[in-house]
């Protein structure tokens, strides 16, 4: 056995042996109620279900253009702040607390057009004249538009916190066998769900969707037969980036934040799932985006309340990070993927 | 009447002289072969006809239009289509998925069914496997997805890169019988192989590629024939 690998059977020993011995000591203690698991499993799964939406993003144009869009958590920005320009007069006006499914639906559409629109705009002008260049040079153009899309936002709109509005009907909460569930959280799986199962869809069932699968697998086939790379490439793009406004909507209304710079971490967050469930694979990254919502989100009263560490919950980014980590040490192709090596250079 | 025609076609790769001069013609409704050695410039030849690489001189005309500037899509909306060396199916997508991935450019929606039905008895194979992910098919089968893919575009012409590639020589034989019964349909075709024993006995023309030019042709009975042909491909 070579001394890398006796490193990293040692590393995998520490970990589980971290989880093992954090989860036995955390349910020794007893330290939480039953409604407070429920509560950390719910909001993973809230906050999963929307790196997931911006996962699939990043999968899907990984799979036409085989580029990390490092934008995509900014793009998702733009949803956002689209969604706060349209709520706060919807807000301030009272049309949102009256007609909450019309208010919510314009400020969606908004997030979703601004979004997908931004999206087909940075493939255009930054990624297009990059298509055929091999090595860093695409990568680095995407660091370039993550930082014009964020000091551009904050230059049109300041750099200050925004808030976004709380209309009341979203305090409603429903109770279920002695647990109460934030209306919220249950607004927010749902329609991301519903809309991650639209997606799926259109990748499965339309011409556009099975065009874009063709060319994820060999562009250069895909073109003999008829189809227009360049067109399927937009289509992710705006596919994506409708995806990611969607998100962004839903982020800000749940941590009642915008900020120029209030991509970036959902975005590293998402890019992780994506690698998670294996890059490139669209069902992988809604199944990795919510196990990392999940895993962020129990993880740290799980496994580490248990080992003593008094303040777990804050520690969540380092157990997100760490699963990364973990991923890309000792399974790169992810949950669902397949190995890079296998794929056609 | 010549269908596709090259003429004096030069393709670089950076500084690399892959073709030195091409010219070629393949007249409607025949089955030309381009034979050579590895490495000779068969499928840039191909490729630089379906538009995957640019020719820095010479014309390609295709149906009497130059194809100068033509994306690969558009050359395969106008009936030259390719079946790619290496065959290259969607492996992830299922069979069926290839075939209609084949009829990409095409909207009849009944004429589509019809082709697919009459490809699935040329194929029965496929049949079976309608539903199964192509990239879990034997050899054989793959190819025979790729061919049937190709002509689900209804193809005027059709460029095979190396169809025997890997086969058995069982299958060698199907597929130059294959070839056969898709020209007596009406598809001319310009087929490139290593296999010049097989290609030029089913041609009604050859064209002998060697670094880059043409050094022979002639029709594919007298190709076989040739000396210096037997010498060099056919041992």
């Amino acid at each position: 056995m070579s001394a890398v690998s006796l490193a990293l059977w040692t590393v995998r020993f520490l970990v589980v042996a971290l989880v093992v011995a954090g989860t036995i000591g955390t349910i020794l203690k007893d330290r939480y109620t039953t409604a407070q698991w429920f509560e950390f499993v719910l909001f993973g799964l809230t906050i999963g279900s929307l790196y997931a939406q911006v996962a699939l993003g990043y999968t899907m144009v990984y799979g036409v253009l085989r580029l990390i869009n490092f934008a995509h958590g900014d793009i998702m920005m733009c949803g956002a702040f689209a969604g706060y320009f349209v709520a706060t007069p919807l807000e301030n006006s009272g049309f949102l607390e009256v007609h909450p499914v019309l208010g919510m639906t314009a400020i969606l559409a908004a997030g979703m057009v601004v979004s997908g629109v931004i999206a087909v705009l940075t493939e255009r002008i930054a990624y297009r004249p990059f298509r055929r260049v091999q090595g860093f040079a695409p990568l680095i153009c995407a660091f370039g538009v993550s930082f014009f899309l964020e000091q551009t936002f904050r230059g049109l709109f300041g750099s200050s916190v925004k808030s976004y509005p709380a209309p009341k009907w979203e305090g409603v909460e429903f109770h279920w066998a002695g647990l109460s569930v934030p209306g919220v959280d249950v607004l927010v799986i749902v329609l991301a769900v519903a809309f991650m199962a639209v997606l799926y869809l259109i990748v499965q069932k339309t011409r556009m969707g099975m065009a874009m699968r063709a060319v994820s697998e060999d562009g250069e086939a895909a073109a003999l037969m008829g189809v227009d790379v360049g067109k399927v490439i937009v289509f992710t793009f705006a596919l994506g980036g409708a995806m990611a406004g969607i998100a962004g909507v839903f982020y800000a209304f749940l941590f009642k934040q915008v900020y120029f710079y209030m991509g970036f971490t959902p975005g590293i967050k998402a890019f992780g799932g994506a690698v998670l469930g294996g890059i490139g694979s669209v069902p992988g990254a809604m199944l990795g985006g919510f196990f990392l919502g999940l895993v962020e989100s129990v993880g740290p009263s799980l496994f580490l309340d248990g080992i003593g560490i008094k303040a777990p919950y804050e520690l969540r980014d380092v157990i997100a990070y760490t699963l990364m980590i973990l991923v890309l040490v000792f399974r790169p192709q992810g949950i669902l993927g397949e190995h890079m090596a296998k794929k056609r250079a | 009447m010549a269908l596709l025609e090259l003429s004096d076609v030069q393709v670089f790769y950076d500084k690399i002289e892959a073709l030195k001069g091409i010219s070629l013609s393949v007249e409607a409704g025949r089955i030309a072969t381009l034979v050579g050695a590895n490495g000779a410039g068969k499928s840039t030849t191909l490729r630089a006809v379906s538009g995957l690489i640019h020719p820095r001189a010479g014309t390609i005309r295709y149906d009497g239009t130059t194809l100068a500037g033509r994306q690969p899509h558009e050359i395969t909306a106008m009936g030259l289509v390719q079946v790619p060396e290496g065959r290259r199916i969607f492996g992830r997508l299922t069979v069926e998925e290839n075939l209609a991935m084949g009829a990409f450019t095409r909207h009849d929606r009944r004429g589509i069914a019809e082709d697919r039905e009459r490809l699935l008895q040329l194929f029965p194979r496929l049949r079976e496997r309608l539903r199964q992910v192509a990239g879990t098919l034997s050899g054989g089968e793959q190819q025979m997805v790729a061919t049937a893919r190709a002509l689900m575009a209804r193809p005027s012409m059709l460029l095979m890169d190396e169809p025997s590639m890997g086969l058995a020589p069982m299958l060698v034989e199907q597929v130059f019988e294959t070839i056969r019964t898709i020209n007596a349909d009406g598809v001319t075709i310009l087929l490139v192989e290593q296999n010049a024993l097989m290609a030029l006995s089913i041609a009604d023309h050859g064209y002998v590629l060697e670094s880059g030019r043409i050094v022979l042709s002639g029709p594919g009975r007298d190709l076989l024939d040739d000396e210096r042909v037997r010498h060099a491909y056919l041992g």
